[in-house]
């Protein structure tokens, strides 16, 4: 293992983490978000929309992503509508995130015990006050644990982006090697750079979950 | 509590950095048991040699509509398993993995459009060489790139992670902006798309592509030094480098990579590039010059 090497290629792996962070970080946000409204509609019971969600979670649980991203990239442009490597990277990230954030969701909303809704009920509360104020918070707190574990997920996913000319950890440490074949220091670069991402979310990971155990009233 | 807490994941993610150590400290130690190649006689033996070729990069190396592989390089192949009197077992390959597939094992030659250079030769062995190339530039009929000095600061020219013409850009050409791919196949359809302004490779490549589609040209027919294309073995494999060889000097007396150009490449580039194109016997025209260059 040759120091001096992997000291020259770490700007290029600096710079791939942050394409990568920012890349996979705006991916889970929208995951996030997508995954609470469709996990609120299926809750709701909306009709119509709901509908629409369950097809959506359907389609994107059930393709990989590499599809999704080769879909929105190469296929797109053909009936043009042109998006950026960047935006595609996100966008399919934030996609197929949000169907399994949907499920995880869900999950959570569904351990509330129902003797919860039935007494907000009885205490005058409307349906959506009882979303909001009971359900929610219990079931958010209770899906933290799968929520987690789809941020790493997603964040991994990542490392299909080359197939888009997007260049993150994966593609460039692939790059390198392909240049200079300098293997063994760019794949061991490669683990640390995974690393450093992914370590402090599974750690900060670990201290919500705990701080958040207050949802088991009830069960 | 908080402080047991902490406690904990302190030492868990100690575990960990420590399990990270442990599993970059092994890999010197696989690394040195490198001497993974098989002699002619092992391979014979074996029954089946396994060829490294590409699977997507017509004319040289793709896969037919019947699932079978052909091409230029693929031709050559054929030879090598009837030669060698085994089966051939090929193994489809990206050009950025070349150099790790033989490091590996994973193949006993490649014959995937490997341009000799002298950073690839420090990690490979070259046999004698089959075919010329230089590299190209292609762009779209409405916007023709005839000069490097040509690509404004937004443009991107698209290259092919692990060739030659990404490594030659990256070191003489900083200023211009790379989009990279790792497949022929979706480099192309990027250019059909229009995601890039050009696209940078083995002359041989984009000239088939802008014969095969229609509203692109070749603003650039020949960049940089004058490079050949040669079958590469694992590094120290001796027998089968020099096996090769005689089996290339022997197929110069047939004019075999003239028949494989008639076969292969004729229908794309027509008659006018086979005397360019092809390496017979292993001697190149002008050697000194393309020696001086590199």
């Amino acid at each position: 293992m040759d120091p001096e090497v992997m000291k020259s290629y770490l700007p290029l792996y600096r710079d791939a983490l942050f394409l990568t962070m920012r890349i996979g970080w705006q991916g889970v946000l929208l995951a996030l978000v997508l995954g609470l409204v469709c996990a609120a509609v299926l809750q709701l019971k909306l009709p119509f929309i709901r509908r629409i969600v369950a097809v959506y979670v359907e389609l994107f649980r059930n393709t990989p992503l590499l599809v999704q991203l080769f879909f929105l990239y190469f296929a797109l442009p053909r009936i043009g509508i042109r998006i950026s490597a960047e935006v595609c990277g996100w966008v399919g990230l934030g996609l197929i995130g949000g169907a399994y954030m949907t499920e995880t969701f869900r999950s959570g909303l569904d351990s509330i015990a129902r003797i919860q809704t039935e007494s907000a009920a009885s205490l005058g509360m409307t349906r959506f006050q009882i979303f909001r104020y009971v359900v929610l918070p219990q079931a958010v707190a209770s899906s933290i644990p799968g929520i987690l574990a789809n941020i790493i997920f997603l964040l991994k996913e990542t490392s299909v982006f080359s197939t888009i000319s997007l260049m993150d950890l994966m593609f460039t440490a692939k790059d390198l090697i392909g240049m200079y074949a300098k293997t063994l220091e760019c794949l061991t670069l490669l683990v640390i750079f995974y690393l450093i991402m992914l370590l402090p979310v599974s750690v900060a990971g670990s201290i919500i979950e705990r701080r958040l155990r207050y949802a088991e009233f009830g069960n | 509590m908080s402080g047991i807490r902490k406690n904990r994941i302190a030492k868990s993610a100690a575990a960990l950095i420590g399990a990270a150590a442990l599993l970059t400290g092994t890999i010197p130690a696989l690394a040195d048991e490198n001497a993974v190649y098989r002699t002619v006689e092992e391979i014979q033996e074996s029954g089946s040699v396994r060829i490294g070729v590409f699977s997507d990069k017509s004319p040289f190396g793709y896969v037919d509509e019947y699932g079978e592989y052909q091409g230029y390089d693929v031709y050559f192949a054929r030879r090598i398993g009837e030669d060698l009197g085994v089966e051939i077992e090929y193994v489809s390959t990206e050009a950025a993995n070349r150099i790790e597939y033989l490091q590996t094992g994973k193949v006993d030659i490649i014959l995937a459009n490997f341009t000799v250079t002298e950073e690839r030769a420090e990690e490979v062995d070259f046999a004698l060489p089959y075919m010329n190339v230089a590299l190209g530039v292609v762009s779209p009929e409405d916007a023709v790139i005839e000069s490097l000095d040509e690509i404004g600061e937004d443009q991107q020219v698209i290259v092919i992670s692990g060739t030659t013409a990404e490594t030659y850009l990256e070191k003489n050409n900083p200023e211009i902006r790379l989009q990279k791919y790792d497949a022929y196949a979706e480099a192309k359809t990027a250019l059909e798309n229009g995601n890039a302004d050009a696209w940078a490779n083995d002359n041989t490549e984009v000239i088939a592509f802008a014969i095969e589609n229609e509203g692109f040209v070749v603003g650039i027919p020949s960049l940089g030094s004058a490079d050949t294309i040669a079958p590469a073995v694992t590094k120290g494999n001796e027998s089968l480098l020099n096996w090769l060889n005689e089996e290339i000097k022997a197929l110069g007396e047939e004019a075999f990579f003239h028949q494989d150009y008639e076969e292969t490449l004729l229908s794309t580039y027509g008659a006018d590039y086979e005397d360019t194109l092809v390496v017979e016997g292993g001697v190149i025209a002008g050697e000194e010059e393309a020696e001086t260059e590199a």
